[in-house]
């Protein structure tokens, strides 16, 4: 994508003469001037509320804060691939329901997407964490925050598969049914693989939501990075430090993730499809 | 619990806060569309450090999730004598994130335009002013159309990060919490209320998008 978004950025514009060329290097020094002191006055701003002072980053050399990040980061992990298998399967059914010719099955799976597609992931962590238990259901904490990241992906992964689908050309589906197959069998063997083919760029890219979703998990105290980071912020009583290298790790996470649904979308040539702008919760 | 018995002890607080969730999602997206055109702007002009400024911009706050964002800004920035209200803090989260995708969108719809077009104008003879004014710009907001009313019920769904910190009055998630640890056996009846408020409002969207699609998409 990147190759194609430099020509277009560039086909905007005329090659260059003299006069251009010149203003392009004021431009350029302008604004890196103006980048360089914006980045100085942040720095300096650190510097005299004393948050660069050692106290607040000396432990970061210290291997313990690390392996407790990095059990934090375990955490994450682990509600992270499960919650990622539990939306799959969901996600599979509910396209199923979506697309079923049962009208009543269709509907009541169409309503159940909306839903999960309209509500806030943190609105149902506070189900599962509040209103749950009342009704005499004490989960885990692992599942108090693992459950409500499936549902809320579930949705997003129905019509993902549903685009996925639709995607796998007619011909394909007549071609099958004329030989023979049934409807079920033309669905099973011939368009859900290559259905599932086709989207496995969109389910990486979506992992970055599930990724996102996790790290509410101190509302159930479920112990993440974000929760051990809350942890080690009261140890070593250094809010700035800890917070901004644990959102440094998640961005990193995640620009990974992002990268590599690019990179499987441009080798298989199949489209990134999201919910176009994914939640950014 | 039941509906009526809800909504006669805590009907004012939902009102309040369906207008807290609405008016700060109104909010939220106007300056975050505000942004969006500002950062693209940055990463279409021909000045390389803009760009990379741009760039990084949208890397970072597409990727960071939207709960370690708001604890940095409302309890990292306190520490570095930038002190702002809650609400601000929310808002000034929601509008990073929503801003990172904005700029996003509208960088696929002005790549979708294709390069041919632009060679066209210039040969044509437009200037850049006027290519930029009648071929990128009309094409790239109607073909972005559909992915901002995505963003704006996205933008909606992030408010409930208000929930994370104590506004007053407080929005729809916040309320169910709030309700639920107030009032024992409150049941499933205050989640049910906010969810359905969410979802309403996220189909309407949805489908008010869809007309407007319909009417101004660019076939190609």
């Amino acid at each position: 994508m990147s190759a194609h978004v430099t020509s277009m950025r560039d086909a905007l514009y005329e090659a260059p003469g003299p006069r251009t060329k010149r203003l392009t290097v004021i431009g350029t020094t302008i604004s890196l001037a103006l980048v360089a002191v914006g980045a100085a006055l942040i720095v300096r701003q650190f510097y005299i509320t004393g948050q660069l002072d050692a106290a607040y980053w000396s432990f970061f050399t210290e291997w313990n804060t690390w392996r407790y990040l990095l059990e934090g980061l375990v955490g994450t992990v682990r509600v992270a691939l499960v919650a990622a298998v539990i939306s799959l399967v969901l996600g599979v059914l509910l396209m199923f329901g979506r697309i079923s010719s049962f009208p009543p099955l269709a509907v009541l799976s169409r309503v159940v997407i909306d839903f999960f597609r309209g509500v806030p992931s943190l609105l149902l962590i506070y189900f599962f964490f509040l209103v749950v238990p009342q009704y005499g259901l004490q989960l885990p904490s692992f599942w108090m925050i693992t459950l409500p990241v499936s549902l809320a992906a579930s949705g997003v992964l129905a019509e993902v598969f549903r685009a996925g689908v639709n995607a796998v050309p007619k011909g394909q589906t007549e071609a099958a049914l004329s030989i023979g197959l049934t409807p079920t069998k033309t669905m099973l063997r011939i368009v859900l693989p290559q259905a599932l083919r086709i989207v496995v760029p969109s389910l990486i890219s979506q992992l970055v939501v599930v990724v996102k979703d996790t790290t509410v998990a101190y509302v159930v105290s479920y112990p993440d990075l974000m929760q051990n980071a809350r942890v080690l912020i009261t140890t070593h009583d250094s809010v700035v430090s800890v917070y901004l290298v644990v959102a440094l790790i998640y961005i990193l996470i995640n620009f990974a993730i992002n990268q590599l649904s690019i990179a499987m979308a441009r080798r298989s040539g199949n489209p990134i499809i999201s919910r176009e702008t994914e939640n950014p919760t | 619990m039941g509906f009526a018995e809800i909504l006669e002890l805590y009907g004012a607080n939902y009102a309040k806060a369906v207008f807290e969730t609405m008016s700060m999602t109104f909010v939220c997206f106007c300056f975050a569309m505000a942004i969006a055109i500002l950062i693209t702007v940055l990463r279409v002009s021909p000045i390389k450090p803009l760009r990379i400024v741009g760039d990084l911009y949208v890397q970072i706050f597409r990727n960071i999730p939207g709960v370690a964002l708001l604890v940095v800004v409302a309890y990292a920035l306190p520490n570095l004598k930038v002190v702002l209200p809650w609400k601000t803090c929310v808002e000034v989260t929601v509008v990073l994130l929503a801003s990172a995708f904005g700029s996003e969108n509208f960088m696929t719809g002005i790549n979708a335009i294709g390069v041919g077009q632009i060679e066209a104008a210039r040969s044509i003879g437009l200037t850049f002013g006027q290519t930029m004014r009648k071929i990128v710009i009309p094409q790239a907001l109607r073909s972005a159309v559909l992915p901002m009313t995505n963003l704006l019920i996205a933008t909606m769904l992030s408010t409930s990060l208000g929930s994370q910190v104590p506004l007053n009055p407080q929005e729809l998630t916040g309320l169910v919490s709030y309700i639920t640890t107030r009032s024992t056996g409150a049941g499933i009846v205050p989640f049910v209320i906010s969810a359905l408020c969410y979802a309403g409002t996220a189909v309407l969207m949805g489908v008010l998008g869809n007309l407007i699609d319909k009417k101004v998409r660019v076939i190609r």
